[in-house]
């Protein structure tokens, strides 16, 4: 690592945490998409501030921007507070119409001059290491001036400490504000001041992180690991911890994939965001595709090192191409070798993480259903003493369930060791009896919880 | 959270942090923008010293954005050689800056008297900076760019020297020769419709009347207006062809096309131009000579 990367890794970790505590208060209140409208309007606050001052290069130009998007989230209060359209609705009508002003003041007053988003702003990550703070800077003289390193992490340290601030001081208004506008108000403290607050703090940041990472990965790093954060957790200031967390792993581990593949910084960040919501949202499916581009990922990468090696070379050939000439060296066994990864990483990820999902989700309730109908059963069988009532066959015309299903109960209480089965004839073993027992004591005293933990207990193979 | 850390260690397995040995080879660092400067540096440079280019084939300056891997090139750069004249946007800032941080920064752009350079209609100060389009700039920004090498690394001035002779020979060589095919075509035909005004100085120097569609900045996109004005000029001037580039998307040429041919006339596209970036590496159009020679032909055997 030479310090260009650390420090990248530094900036890129204080605009991760700088808009991830906005970003969560965002997610919260619905309103995610305003990162964006802000990070469009923006421009016209550019185009204003160059009218006034004819320079590309001046501070003002930045002020402006940051005030355009607060006036972006103004208009939409005020949109939608007439109660006419939603907020998105609202959202989505604002911040086109500034933009498309932006556009036309360029398009006809400063038609050839390089003035958009881009010219203004660094965005791009990769630079950010370059572009010094310097000061008494003595014009035409070189070395004179004293450097005070990467402006950017002056700028969003100081963003940073803002946020923090204001965050610690105002949490329990934010909270209350965010969970419960009535109850705010009810209590003294306007909504609508913490409401202007807020997105006064998510316009200077957009603005802030747009210089020095660019447009998207600002917008993911606010939505991204607050989003994420909010499947693992229902606790507002874990969920504060998380998405901080989420977005500084991302933005680091993002940071190393782009070094492996000599990508696109921001790219491989939001890429790794993107992976990090889905393994959380759905993680059996996830973790399976991942593990499986890992493992393809891991092969191609040594064949093409080592054709590299061999002085095959393949610089100029298309991507296509690229991609063909390393996979004909594939043999079979290489394939092999490439599903074994698959299948174990698959199997380490889906242990380690949480269990959610929405396959995960049908699996529990089916398991659930046929526990509950397990129990139907035993109780059944406890409470009829003659043998008519508890033959094999009888069961099906008795509580109406069919074959299958009722050879998957009798299976499974055969299983767990909870019935025993003489010429047909199922009655119930000791165990049975106890967890029977149990399971009525739970249900008459109304603590329907205990039965799954007692069921831990008692069953060997769950439905 | 322990769920968590252990994903995080899990990620950190997958994470080959191979630390960099900075290679110092003793040879002089040398990092490029464009394409076109890549390959004069090449040419003078030779092997005494490395040269690492930031923009490939097909790339649009205005639009360029960096990988990771550019970062190491330009922390490990002596000395970095840019196009200027706000063709490279945003990073020319930063190159100001980097001049601070005691590495040398050379804008190629410098080399050219600035009465010479065609300037905006609006804004004096902003100017063309399709500067290698003119074979004679061109062969001012060797010589600038030899006479800076020596000074960074005077061990080698009889080499750079030497290089730099019959780089210029080549240049010499390259003019006569697009005289003589340009020539072919007569001054009235000269008309030369792009997507983007790139070939201003193309035109200054061998008498082309050259309309863009685009504008400078290829950021920008064509009006509704643009596009009738440009189909009635092509019409009225009888232009045979019209050509797209390599670093533009076609969409807007084709556009043109469809407009002319709504007016019931028939224009042809007549090929792919390199502009703002050369060919794939390896290739003919990959280098300044064989970009240059292969666009007058394409211009001239579809104009003709």
């Amino acid at each position: 690592m030479n310090s260009a990367q650390i420090i990248i890794q530094i900036i890129i970790a204080l605009v991760a945490i700088a808009c991830a505590i906005p970003g969560t208060f965002l997610v919260l209140r619905k309103m995610s998409l305003i990162s964006d409208a802000i990070s469009h309007s923006i421009l016209l606050g550019i185009v204003i501030g160059f009218f006034i001052v004819e320079d590309i290069a001046s501070p003002l130009l930045i002020v402006l921007a940051a005030l355009a998007g607060i006036v972006t989230v103004i208009l939409v209060e005020y949109i939608q507070k007439t109660g006419l359209v939603k907020e998105d609705t609202a959202i989505g009508l604002v911040f086109p119409a500034l933009f498309s002003i932006g556009v036309i003041l360029i398009a006809k007053n400063a038609n050839d001059v390089h003035l958009d988003i881009d010219s203004v702003m660094v965005g791009d990550l990769s630079f950010a290491p370059f572009d010094l703070l310097q000061i008494n800077c003595i014009e035409g003289v070189p070395d004179s001036c004293i450097n005070l390193g990467p402006k950017a992490i002056w700028v969003i340290g100081t963003i940073l400490v803002i946020t923090l601030t204001l965050l610690i001081t105002f949490f329990k208004e934010l909270k209350v504000s965010t969970f419960d506008a009535g109850l705010a108000a009810a209590l003294g403290f306007s909504p609508i001041i913490m409401h202007y607050g807020l997105m006064t703090v998510s316009s200077i940041t957009i603005v802030g992180a747009f210089d020095a990472v660019g447009p998207i990965l600002v917008v993911a790093l606010m939505i991204a690991p607050a989003a994420t954060a909010y499947l693992m957790t229902k606790d507002l200031k874990k969920m504060l911890m998380l998405s901080c967390f989420l977005g500084v792993f991302a933005a680091i581990s993002g940071y190393w994939l782009a070094h492996v593949l000599d990508a696109s910084i921001a790219g491989s960040m939001t890429t790794v965001l993107a992976i990090l919501f889905l393994l959380v949202y759905e993680p059996i499916i996830t973790s399976a595709l991942v593990s499986i581009s890992i493992a393809i990922a891991f092969f191609f990468y040594q064949y093409y090192q080592e054709l590299l090696v061999h002085g095959v070379n393949f610089e100029h050939l298309p991507l296509g191409e690229k991609i063909h000439t390393v996979f004909s060296k594939f043999i079979l066994l290489d394939f092999i070798y490439c599903i074994g990864m698959a299948v174990s990483l698959a199997g380490f990820l889906i242990y380690i993480l949480p269990k959610r999902g929405v396959i995960y989700g049908y699996y529990k309730v089916q398991q659930q259903k046929t526990e509950i109908m397990l129990l139907v059963f035993l109780l059944h069988i406890r409470n009829h003493e003659e043998e008519s009532e508890r033959h094999v066959k009888h069961l099906n015309e008795h509580i109406n369930w069919q074959r299958l299903r009722s050879k998957t109960i009798v299976d499974l209480a055969l299983k767990n060791n909870m019935v025993t089965i003489d010429d047909s004839i199922i009655s119930l073993t000791d165990k049975g009896e106890e967890f029977t027992e149990k399971a009525i004591d739970y249900i008459i005293t109304n603590k329907d919880a205990e039965i799954e933990e007692m069921k831990d207990d008692f069953f060997l193979f769950r439905g | 959270m322990k769920k968590q850390l252990f994903i995080f260690f899990l990620m950190l397995a997958f994470v080959s942090c191979k630390t960099e040995v900075k290679k110092r080879t003793g040879k002089l660092q040398i990092v490029t923008t464009t394409t076109m400067i890549t390959d004069m540096l090449k040419n003078i440079g030779g092997d005494v010293v490395e040269v690492k280019g930031l923009m490939g084939s097909g790339v649009d300056p205005h639009l360029y954005k960096a990988s990771e891997g550019d970062v190491s090139k330009l922390f490990n750069a002596d000395v970095v050689i840019y196009n200027g004249l706000h063709l490279e946007g945003k990073l020319e800032d930063i190159f100001e800056k980097m001049q601070k941080q005691q590495k040398h920064i050379i804008a190629v752009s410098n080399a050219v008297n600035k009465n010479g350079l065609i300037s905006s209609e609006y804004f004096a100060s902003s100017y063309d900076p399709h500067i290698w389009f003119h074979i004679d700039y061109w062969k001012q920004a060797t010589k600038y760019i030899i006479e800076e090498l020596k000074k960074l690394d005077p061990t080698h001035t009889a080499t750079f020297e030497e290089n730099g002779k019959q780089y210029l020979e080549k240049l010499d060589a390259l003019s006569e020769e697009v005289q003589k095919i340009i020539a072919q075509l007569p001054v009235e035909k000269r008309i030369l419709v792009t997507a983007h005004d790139a070939f201003n100085y193309f035109g200054k120097l061998h008498n082309f009347e050259v309309v863009g569609l685009q504008g400078l900045s290829t950021a920008t996109e064509a009006g509704v207006q643009d596009v009738q004005k440009l189909a009635n000029f092509i019409i009225e001037k009888q232009v045979k062809a019209i050509f797209v580039e390599s670093s533009v998307p076609k969409r807007t040429i084709k556009a043109l096309q469809a407009a002319v041919r709504s007016k019931n006339y028939q224009v042809i596209i007549g090929g792919t131009l390199y502009s703002d970036a050369l060919g794939n590496a390896g290739t003919e159009e990959g280098t300044y000579i064989g970009m240059y020679t292969y666009n007058v032909k394409t211009i001239v055997n579809a104009l003709k």
